[in-house]
């Protein structure tokens, strides 16, 4: 495999439940520093395939490599480093409810260990700085969180240990058109401030065409087109065309 | 991927008459960090030997940089006057200078008065229980008043299902436990009283204390902890997931729907299940009694109604179905009380059990109390 990918998927067969077929021969791969975007219909099985190059759900075929190591091949010690390498952000934040803001994002920073007190907390500040929060907003809790701040505490998490891979469901969803267009110059300036690689999943086009290198469209239990936003965007395919081409599509495009 | 080139660092005496000048380079992240520690510690404390001011620091070497590495060079770099950094790891080593600068929490001082805000503290949460409490308790009375004027809105299916959850489920352990507190009691009682020759009076002593206290007890104590847990964790996460909420929007009472069948369910199922109990625990006295004393199963069951008069039977019943309205209610009480967080579902769950259970003895003396004279 190169070195040059994060993430490969590699002749993908997934099932949910005994016989429904959900991905069948789906091939994916995610360079370094790029910000690989996957659309497709509700029920298209976009958030289970980032379950599966997560490594929570078990693929029936195939193989998904993550910085070279195969979820169910690797040792112990390579998929604990390989999993510390990328962050990942929730679409509903997934704070932990029983921990403070600031307990939440030193959390992995406390579990990799070999870190002082000290410094986790200078860490955690500049994480909370990062994302635009103040310090004193660690002493809250998750309950008492608005949406977006949830996005952002969960995004600063997800920052904490530095990542090369940031892997992002629905970033946008659930805020408004301001915030979410505050939310994507946020993770454009960290990008740029931090070189990683980010595979998310997003219905929102603007979010897209801000942020995107490349997109893969996920239809038919496979990746119907992959590569950058103008070449997709001529697919033939009819959720292509409905998605890229609707009015809401050509208004996101022309700006 | 694995060659993550060790964070080095040379200080090179400086050029001439120049002051000494500290080049960093190499992987600043927290693998290269880990992977030169000892070599970095034994520099650093050769490099605190000059004076901080006049040190020169080059960080252009630096090929990755990471929080971890940038907190290590903004702790070394704080009193270093002149520093060459690249523009791009500029802003990252701002952020961990400005991290390391906030304050770290004040610790609270110690309060002399603390025992006295702790009690008043107690007391007032006491207070809200029992005022919440009683709120609900009134509530639950409209609601009745209300299915009684309209059969037609009583909740059937979610009674039904209740019923069952809290009683045909609860058979086993119950009546398991009742035939093991039978034996256990009669054989207890059984040696004592053969000392006096008073073998028959073992019927009474275990009659009366099964069918009067231990049965209803027994049974109540395990709705606890099987019912009034699964009610209190239930509403608990319907809290969490804001179902309680989508009900009051969509302008269903939450103590008619949700209260209301269930203090009604474990309020039936708890006398038949003390029932079920009475049985086992009596069958265990049975059988101790046969092999212990010799008292024939015949002449224990001709012997029973002479000894436990029919209105202990009553008390047991009645008692039960207070306790079962208490436990459900206890129960429920907790769990609308539960905040959108893990923690205090497990605090809410955990008061519910041992709030009911307690709630359970003190109605228990009570009823003690109050029929003293009857039976």
């Amino acid at each position: 495999m190169s070195a040059e990918n994060v993430v490969e998927v590699r002749k993908l067969l997934n099932t949910v439940g005994k016989n429904h077929v959900l991905h069948r021969d789906l091939e994916l791969e995610v360079r370094r520093d790029e910000v690989m975007t996957l659309v497709g219909g509700s029920g298209s099985g976009k958030t289970q395939l980032l379950r599966v190059i997560l490594g929570l759900k078990r693929p029936a075929g195939g193989s998904v490599r993550v910085f070279g190591v195969d979820w169910q091949r690797g040792s112990a010690n390579e998929i604990r480093r390989a999993r510390q390498r990328m962050g990942m952000l929730f679409q509903n934040g997934a704070l932990y409810s029983a921990l403070t803001v600031y307990e939440n994002v030193a959390f992995p920073l406390r579990e990799r260990k070999g870190l002082d007190e000290d410094a986790v907390r200078a860490i955690v500040n500049a994480k909370l700085a990062q994302v635009e929060l103040e310090p004193q907003h660690g002493k809250l809790l998750p309950a008492n969180l608005s949406g977006g701040m949830v996005k952002r505490v969960s995004l600063a998490r997800a920052l904490a240990l530095s990542p090369e891979l940031l892997i992002l469901d629905e970033p946008t969803a659930g805020l408004d058109p301001d915030r979410s267009e505050r939310f994507v110059q946020l993770i454009k300036r960290l990008r740029e401030e931090q070189r990683f690689a980010v595979l998310m999943v997003t219905h929102d086009l603007d979010t897209l065409n801000d942020l995107t290198t490349r997109v893969a469209v996920l239809a038919d239990q496979h990746i119907i087109a992959c590569g950058r936003l103008d070449e997709v965007r001529d697919h033939p395919h009819r959720f292509v065309q409905n998605f890229f081409g609707g009015d809401r599509g050509r208004r996101a495009f022309e700006g | 991927m694995g060659e993550a080139a060790a964070a080095l660092e040379i200080a090179a005496g400086g050029a001439g008459d120049g002051p000494p000048r500290v080049r960093v380079h190499g992987e600043w992240t927290f693998r290269g960090l880990a992977a030169a520690k000892a070599a970095l510690a034994r520099q650093l404390s050769e490099i605190e030997r000059h004076p901080a001011r006049e040190l020169q620091w080059d960080l252009s070497g630096i090929t990755a940089l990471d929080d971890a590495g940038a907190v290590w060079l903004a702790r070394a770099l704080r009193e270093a006057r002149s520093i060459e950094v690249p523009e791009r790891h500029q802003e990252i080593l701002r952020q961990a200078s400005e991290g390391l600068l906030v304050p770290r929490e004040a610790r609270k001082g110690f309060d002399p008065l603390w025992a006295v805000v702790a009690l008043g503290a107690a007391g007032i949460n006491l207070a809200v229980h029992l005022r919440d409490g009683v709120n609900m308790l009134g509530q639950l009375a409209i609601d009745v008043f209300h299915v009684a004027r309209q059969p037609r809105e009583t909740p059937l299916l979610e009674l039904s299902a209740g019923v069952f959850r809290a009683g045909v489920t609860a058979l086993p352990v119950t009546m398991l436990v009742g035939f093991l507190v039978g034996i256990v009691l009669t054989y207890l009682s059984a040696l004592q009283l053969a000392r006096y020759g008073a073998d028959l009076l073992v019927i009474n002593i275990v009659g009366v204390g099964v069918v009067r206290e231990l049965g209803p007890m027994l049974a109540s104590i395990i709705a606890a902890g099987r019912s009034g847990s699964a009610i209190t964790a239930q509403l608990g996460v319907m809290r969490v997931t804001e179902e309680i909420e989508a009900l009051s929007v969509m302008g269903i009472s939450i103590t008619s729907r949700l209260v209301l069948p269930k203090v009604i369910a474990l309020a039936i199922a708890l006398p038949l299940v003390a029932f079920c109990t009475d049985l086992a625990a009596l069958v265990g006295a049975m059988l101790v009694a046969k092999f212990t004393l010799g008292i024939a199963p015949a002449a224990f069951m001709e012997a029973l109604p002479r000894a436990v008069e029919v209105v202990n039977f009553w008390i047991g019943i009645g008692k039960s179905v207070a306790f079962g309205f208490a436990v459900a209610f206890v129960a429920c009480h907790y769990g609308l009380r539960v905040l959108p967080n893990t923690d205090s579902l497990a605090v809410g769950v955990t008061r519910s059990v041992v709030s009911s259970i307690t709630c359970v003895i003190l109605l228990d003396a009570i009823f003690a109390i109050l029929l003293r004279n009857v039976g």
